[in-house]
């Protein structure tokens, strides 16, 4: 076995903290994944902090409604949609992307095949958002929740995460085993999953758009099966890499993440068409059976999470804010948001809080609160043993945890009680619609300084990549520098180096954010 | 449930996460089947069974079937009257017996009961002015056009209404006449009195 | 599972057959629909928007409207209400059924309001039964007429946002037949829309709410949308578009308002917006709503 090897398995110990394991060599294997995993995670987190800046100036409508009125730019009906799809597709989506390469690459025990392709189409991505959001906010916005990029930036999109698929594919095929792990098919699934849902959501409501209401069935079809099943498929699918590995036990156990694996996709994939929509009964009904049974799924993930954390130092509820608690609070979170679907989902139920803020609430914590965190977890784990250098400041992952769990409870819970207590008023006729909203003003006005934490973490978050961004181009010119000077220079000057500056020199000036 | 019983693959030492392979909980599997089961009960009740014409919290067909208002005559009456109580009982009463100073009569009216219906929708389309004599009374009118938020079908029905109510003995309008008249003379402007005769019945 | 090509047959069967029941069955189902016709009507529904609201409807893409306002009613119910048209000769018998029918189907509650007397007819209930199943309405209706009264029965949508007067009955697909992008929303923040051309049929009242929304709905939460609005000194005469408002919100002296294409645009959208045609899959006895 590669000697070089030996470094990760100290690396599999939770008692060792992230920023003891820094050593100047990465393996080859993490170093492969180097340059496409800074392109995905710098834009990403750039991406992460503008989205949440937007989401900001959304809520401050409800907090001073005249604030923006004279700027088409920040209207409410702009800047929601643009902050939601900056959040989705500039942070989650790359960073999910950039997680799956590496988790990949390890488990493949084989570096990142093709690995300029990835760079090529992490530009391209981080380009294609960019005109996505900015075409929302000049108002060329689709009008489809999800879905709002114009056909320009979709296409990038679409092709961009073709190209990383097809890098993604490559390393998986290199692995030099036969059995696959759990994280393998959760990860694989969601290679399938993006490309067919959102190929089906641009063809029917965007290029030949469908008549009338099939568009409503095609959209909700869609938006479930992105921000539900490809967000858990990602999520879970780092989430089941990264808690056995960091708790030092196996996962508990290879069946049960089977039963979830399947239940998830079959189910999962028909929920979304609540009893409102002016759709047939048959529509309703099977998206609530459909939830009724992703209730099995769900529960599965919190056995799973409990069993392979318990009796491990930190494994309970404590924490210090390592990325084992990221991981740990994200998947709390997932079982808690899938709750919220599956409860919207039920008729009874959807009567109260159908239409109000609950909606967001969930979506925010699926967003936020489950997937932003374990990719924040995940990459604050995996981008010292990439990079072959120490995070520059690890204290902020712990200071982003707490600023992100107090946030994330304050933001998507307000949110939530307020849209009960507006359900609670819109569901009674005799109380005056401004009464409905008066109710949930209050906890959207409380719910702000919990995004205010969330976008504080997030800046913690942006500083510590860019920081290590700039560490990384800066050895990479002195070594550079150094080459040119001595072109002799020793043999420990280590491949991965030479690797980087082939890439590098390939690429440009790509890894810019 | 053995912790302990590690994969095949136990032998890896290089950090790479691993699985217990042990059974998985049979009371998850009989969750799953029992709500499988119940999910089939309840698409069985409220799915409509997959018909386009079924909406919640309609069930089934046959429920939208019995659900449907009656058609024909007993309906148009129906709707007719709630168009006359709406736009024109204030003036001319629910009774049909007008207000004196105000609007005539409608109930036994020569107006209502004439053979054809060609005056009395014009009047309703475009309104009328001027002095008209109603039942042996002299009146001098000034009635709005109605014609313009009024749609065929709601003109046909208060006609209907207006001729078959309170003893009159007219017929039904239905709305392709009232369509044919209003393409003639629909937006023409109040009529007078005097131009009331020239109209044929 | 062992081998990746597994893994992608079940993950393409699972999503295959959630792709054929949520994007190719409502294609082949609904994607092909037609107008209907209205129930007891030779109309047909829906009719197409004018043009000034079609390009209203891009100006409310364009600025989300939808992100706070829902175009959906929702119906949580049906039900019957029996009405007496006439109480016919013998009113003391019509009254004496309408007991006995109360004691038969209502033993334990009186359920039924006695909230409106037919006029000279001895004093027989205007309303007799409300909110009760079609067969029940089917009993009574047979009953009062052996008794020598003419009673009908009014097929009622029930819910809160009825109730509130968003409409008559729940949306359905009709209602969205010529709309491109459909813009159902799924947050009220703001009220529904799907009836308020019907509820706020003036055109001129939503510029002004467009404006200033706080002018006419006090503490609105409504952004004022006046980046669609131009405010330009007033010239030789004044604008005949131009915008009244009270003193708060007023512009400078010297200054009118005059809505943009955009806001006309987008007012001519909302006035268009009503759909409250009885129809087969939705029926409700229809109530006289246009004034």
């Amino acid at each position: 076995m590669n000697p070089k090897e030996n470094f990760d398995s100290n690396f599999g110990e939770a008692s060792v903290p992230a920023s003891r394991l820094v050593t100047s060599l990465a393996s080859p294997i993490d170093a492969s994944c180097r340059v496409p995993l800074l392109v995905l995670f710098s834009g990403a987190a750039l991406w992460l902090v503008v989205g949440l800046l937007l989401s900001l100036a959304a809520v401050m409508t409800f907090h001073k409604p005249d604030m923006f009125a004279d700027c088409p730019l920040l209207t409410y009906g702009r800047v929601q949609p643009a902050a939601n799809d900056a959040l989705l597709y500039g942070f989650c989506i790359p960073a999910g992307l950039g997680v799956m390469l590496w988790i990949f690459a390890r488990l493949s025990r084989a570096e990142l095949a093709l690995p300029l392709v990835p760079v090529v189409a992490a530009n391209l991505w981080h380009f294609g958002v960019l005109v996505g959001v900015v075409a929302i906010l000049l108002g060329d916005s689709t009008g489809f929740v999800w879905l709002e990029f114009p056909r320009g930036g979709s296409a990038l999109l679409f092709a961009a995460f073709l190209l990383i698929a097809i890098s993604a594919v490559a390393t998986f095929g290199q692995r030099r085993e036969c059995e696959l792990y759990p994280s393998h098919w959760f990860l694989l699934a969601a290679l399938l999953w993006f490309p067919w849902i959102y190929s089906t959501a641009n063809l029917f409501l965007v290029a030949w758009p469908v008549r009338g209401v099939a568009q409503v069935a095609i959209n909700s079809w869609f938006a479930t099966n992105l921000i539900f099943v490809w967000l858990a498929l990602v999520g879970l699918g780092t989430a089941f890499y990264f808690l056995p590995k960091l708790a030092g036990r196996p996962l508990q156990t290879y069946y049960l993440a089977l039963f979830v694996f399947w239940t998830l996709i079959l189910f999962g994939s028909w929920m979304g068409i609540t009893v409102s929509a002016p759709l047939p009964a048959w529509m309703s009904a099977a998206s609530s059976v459909a939830a009724a049974l992703t209730l099995v799924p769900v529960l599965a993930v919190a056995i799973i999470t409990f069993k392979t954390v318990r009796g491990v130092p930190h494994g309970g509820i404590s924490c210090k804010g390592e990325p084992f608690c990221y991981i740990k609070f994200g998947t709390a979170a997932f079982v808690l948001s899938a709750l919220m679907l599956i409860a919207e989902a039920c008729p009874q139920i959807s009567r109260v809080i159908g239409f109000t803020w609950f909606g967001p609430a969930q979506v925010q914590l699926q967003i936020l609160g489950f997937f932003t965190v374990v990719m924040s977890g995940a990459i604050h784990e995996l981008l010292p043993c990439v990079m072959g250098f120490g995070l520059p400041f690890p204290k902020l992952v712990r200071l982003q945890h707490w600023l992100f769990m107090p946030g994330i409870v304050l933001w998507a819970g307000s949110l939530a009680v307020g849209g009960v207590a507006q359900g609670m008023k819109l569901g009674n006729p005799q109380t005056a619609f401004a009464d409905s909203t008066a109710a949930a003003l209050m906890f959207l006005r409380v719910g702000t300084t919990g995004l205010l934490f969330i976008l504080l973490g997030s800046l913690l978050f942006a500083t510590n990549i860019f920081i290590m961004t700039l560490k990384w181009k800066l050895a990479l010119f002195k070594s550079l520098l150094a080459a040119f000077k001595a072109p002799l220079a020793t043999p420990s000057a280590s491949a991965s180096l030479r690797r980087d500056r082939a890439v590098a020199e390939g690429k440009g000036g790509e890894v810019k954010p | 449930m053995n912790d302990e019983s590690k994969s095949s693959n136990s032998s890896r030492s290089d950090g790479e996460p691993e699985t217990v392979r042990s059974t998985t909980p049979i009371w998850i599997i009989l969750l799953t089947l029992m709500l499988l089961f119940l999910g089939s009960v309840y698409f069985d009740h409220h799915s409509g069974w997959f018909s386009s014409k079924v909406y919640s919290p309609y069930t089934s067909k046959d429920e939208v079937e019995l659900y449907q208002p009656k058609s024909g005559a007993a309906a148009q009456a129906a709707h007719g009257r709630q168009v006359y109580q709406f736009v024109c009982g204030a003036c001319h009463g629910v009774d049909g017996m007008g207000k004196p100073g105000q609007a005539p009569p409608l109930a036994g009216s020569e107006w209502v009961n004439a053979n054809g219906f060609h005056r009395l929708a014009q009047i309703l389309l475009n309104g009328l002015n001027g002095n008209l004599q109603v039942e042996g009374k002299d009146w001098n009118l000034n009635m709005a056009a109605m014609g313009a938020g009024l749609s065929d079908a709601d003109l046909a029905a208060v006609l209907t209404y207006i001729r078959t109510s309170w003893d009159n003995k007219a017929g039904a309008v239905t709305a392709d006449d009232v369509k044919a008249i209003r393409a003639a003379v629909g937006g023409h402007p109040s009529i007078s009195a005097a131009q009331l005769k020239t109209i044929p019945e | 599972m062992r081998n990746g090509v597994i893994v992608f047959i079940a993950a393409f069967i699972a999503l295959g057959v959630s792709w054929c029941g949520f994007v190719l069955a409502p294609v082949m189902q609904l994607g092909t629909e037609k107008q209907a016709a209205v129930l007891n009507s030779s109309d047909v529904y829906p009719i197409g928007r004018p043009g000034e609201a079609n390009q209203g409807l891009q100006v409310y893409r364009a600025n989300g409207c939808a992100a706070c306002h829902t175009e959906q009613v929702q119906q949580s119910g049906f039900a019957c209400d029996v009405m007496i048209t006439s109480a016919g000769t013998n009113p003391p018998a019509v009254i004496a059924a309408w007991w006995r029918m109360q004691t038969n189907f209502f033993p334990n509650e009186m359920t039924q309001r006695f909230y409106s007397v037919i006029p000279n007819s001895g004093g027989v209930p205007q309303f007799p039964f409300e909110r009760v199943r079609k067969e029940i309405a089917d009993i009574a209706v047979e009953s009062f007429q052996n008794v020598g009264a003419k009673a009908e029965i009014h097929i009622i949508a029930i819910g809160p946002d009825i109730e509130r007067g968003w409409g008559l009955r729940r949306s359905v697909a009709e209602d969205f037949l010529y709309d491109q992008p459909v813009q159902l929303g799924s947050l009220r923040a703001g009220p529904d829309l799907a009836n308020v051309g019907a509820r706020l049929p003036d055109a001129n009242w939503q510029l002004v709410h467009l404006y200033a929304p706080q002018a006419l709905v006090k503490n609105s939460t409504m952004p004022p949308f006046r980046f669609l609005f131009e405010v330009r000194k007033i010239g030789n005469a004044p604008s005949p578009d131009a915008l009244q408002f009270s003193k708060a919100f007023a512009p400078p002296a010297g200054c009118e308002v005059v809505p943009k294409p955009e806001a006309k645009q987008l007012a001519a959208y909302l006035s268009s917006l009503r759909a409250d045609a009885p129809l087969y899959e939705a029926p409700f006895t229809p109530i006289m709503t246009k004034p």
